[in-house]
């Protein structure tokens, strides 16, 4: 019930994985528009959620899904922890796993 | 001051959909009043054709919108549109319970009691237009988290189009400028045929997203979770409403708006990929979309005009999209909106802006795709 009052953070970091490399993601930002700011290489096409293109497994934390995920991956990536980039707010901090090479 | 400047200008929508309300209320000859402004926009549209802007920013590149403000009037256009069905619903049942003509006041505002047959229709066809142009924020909502997207959907399905959300994130903004999607109009086809095979085409595509993804979850079709189902759920209350206020007159009545505000609503897809190519698979570049972007239009449809922007940048707000050298036509909404309804005309208006396009835009595989629309005398 004390979390209702905890002071949200105002950004949280995303740690991409496999390189390690460490961004920060705003309160309002998505995971992509974040990455693509730092200058990460993160795949993409369509920015609304619908070509899954963006798609990237969280490892670690939680995130906050801006849309249902459920139209673009399959019931096997959801249960994996699979989410959509551009449609992702963090709620902690991350550890995500993506494919920079797509 | 700025500040003050670059919010306000997207109010127009807001102030006139409070007008036809008002006029509506006010009886007589007032209820024809969203018709007139839909005329009077018309011409304004027409007379600043030539004027363009950009999006503005401040020296560090922030943008003067203030989205707090943005997305309250946006919410608060739901109850605004619920209310002006209401209003005309009142309208109906005085109508055909032969209410007596007679001046009263509320809250200090004279109003006619009572509706002749005439007026009666002013007042279908200004809710008409004007649920119609709510599909702006049906469409901006539409691109919004969790509680934008409820506002979008129930704000569509005030025109029984709920489905439209769905289409337009998973269909439009993926396949736009192919034939996988329903939105884009291919050369040579009309905004009448537009119309209603893009409506029945995103419905169908929303059905068919509900079948899958209820599959994938292993869920019964018919259930709650069905978005399809709920979105013509969420129409309902309306069907309910106007059955209620007149009958067969009620349904006649909402018959109309709907057909009137999913007609603007096909035609803003219609104007927005006409005869534009993609290669499917391709990415969505500026050249697919056409900008309508002069002063009036730009802000009366909150930028819906800068689809060019908008298309490749789709989480953007819509007070940060900006000219991005897309194919242009030069006029405003309103008025290339009449040029659709004279099919001739409009083909012969968008003819060299077609050319020009395969000449200067289109990659030579979208070229070849040109050339087989011009080989069957399509154009």
């Amino acid at each position: 019930m004390f979390s209702l009052f905890k002071k949200k953070s105002s950004s949280y970091s995303a740690t991409l994985m496999p390189s390690g490399k460490e961004i920060r993601v705003k309160r309002g930002e998505n995971l992509l528009t974040a990455a693509l700011s730092a200058g990460v290489k993160w795949p993409y096409k369509c920015r609304v959620g619908s070509c899954g293109t963006c798609k990237c497994k969280i490892l670690d934390g939680k995130i906050s899904p801006e849309i249902d995920f459920g139209y673009v991956l399959n019931f096997d990536e959801l249960n994996d922890g699979y989410a959509l980039a551009c449609q992702t707010a963090l709620k902690t901090d991350i550890k995500v796993m993506v494919n920079l090479k797509k | 001051m700025k500040t003050f400047y670059v919010n306000a200008r997207y109010l127009i929508v807001p102030v006139m959909t409070i007008a036809t309300i008002l006029g509506l209320f006010i009886g007589n000859y007032f209820a024809w009043l969203g018709v007139i402004l839909f005329g009077l926009n018309t011409i304004v549209d027409t007379l600043t054709k030539n004027i363009h802007l950009r999006a503005d920013f401040d020296d560090n590149g922030n943008s003067y919108g203030i989205k707090r403000l943005q997305y309250a009037v946006m919410y608060l256009m739901l109850p605004a549109f619920i209310f002006l069905q209401v209003i005309l619903a009142w309208r109906l049942y005085q109508y055909t319970s032969v209410t007596s003509f007679e001046t009263l006041s509320f809250l200090g505002l004279s109003y006619q009691s009572g509706i002749t047959g005439f007026n009666l229709i002013g007042s279908v066809l200004s809710a008409g237009l004007w649920a119609g142009l709510g599909i702006i924020y049906g469409h901006e909502l539409s691109h919004n988290r969790k509680e934008g997207f409820l506002v979008s959907r129930l704000i569509m399905a005030l025109s029984g189009a709920s489905h439209f959300t769905y289409a337009h994130v998973y269909n439009h903004h993926l396949d736009l400028g192919h034939e996988d999607d329903p939105a884009t109009a291919p050369r040579g086809r009309n905004v009448y045929s537009h119309a209603w095979l893009s409506h029945v085409g995103q419905s169908q595509y929303s059905y068919d997203l509900e079948r899958d993804k209820l599959k994938k979850q292993k869920k019964s079709f018919f259930s709650l979770s069905n978005k399809w189902i709920l979105g013509y759920l969420y129409s309902l209350p309306s069907i309910l409403l106007f059955v209620w206020a007149g009958g067969v007159l009620g349904v006649l009545s909402l018959t109309v708006i709907w057909a009137i505000s999913n007609f603007l609503l096909e035609a803003l897809n219609f104007m927005g990929h006409y005869g534009l190519i993609r290669e499917k698979g391709k990415p969505v570049e500026h050249r697919h979309s056409w900008d309508n972007d002069n002063l009036f239009t730009s802000w009366f449809f909150i930028e819906i005009g800068r689809q060019g922007d908008h298309h490749v940048r789709g989480e953007t707000y819509f007070w940060e999209l900006d000219d991005v050298d897309a194919p242009n036509y030069g006029i405003g909404y309103f008025s290339l909106f009449v040029l659709t309804l004279f099919p001739p005309v409009f083909r012969r208006f968008t003819q060299k802006l077609l050319d020009d396009w395969d000449e200067n835009k289109a990659t030579v595989a979208e070229k070849e795709i040109a050339n087989q629309f011009k080989n069957l005398s399509i154009s």
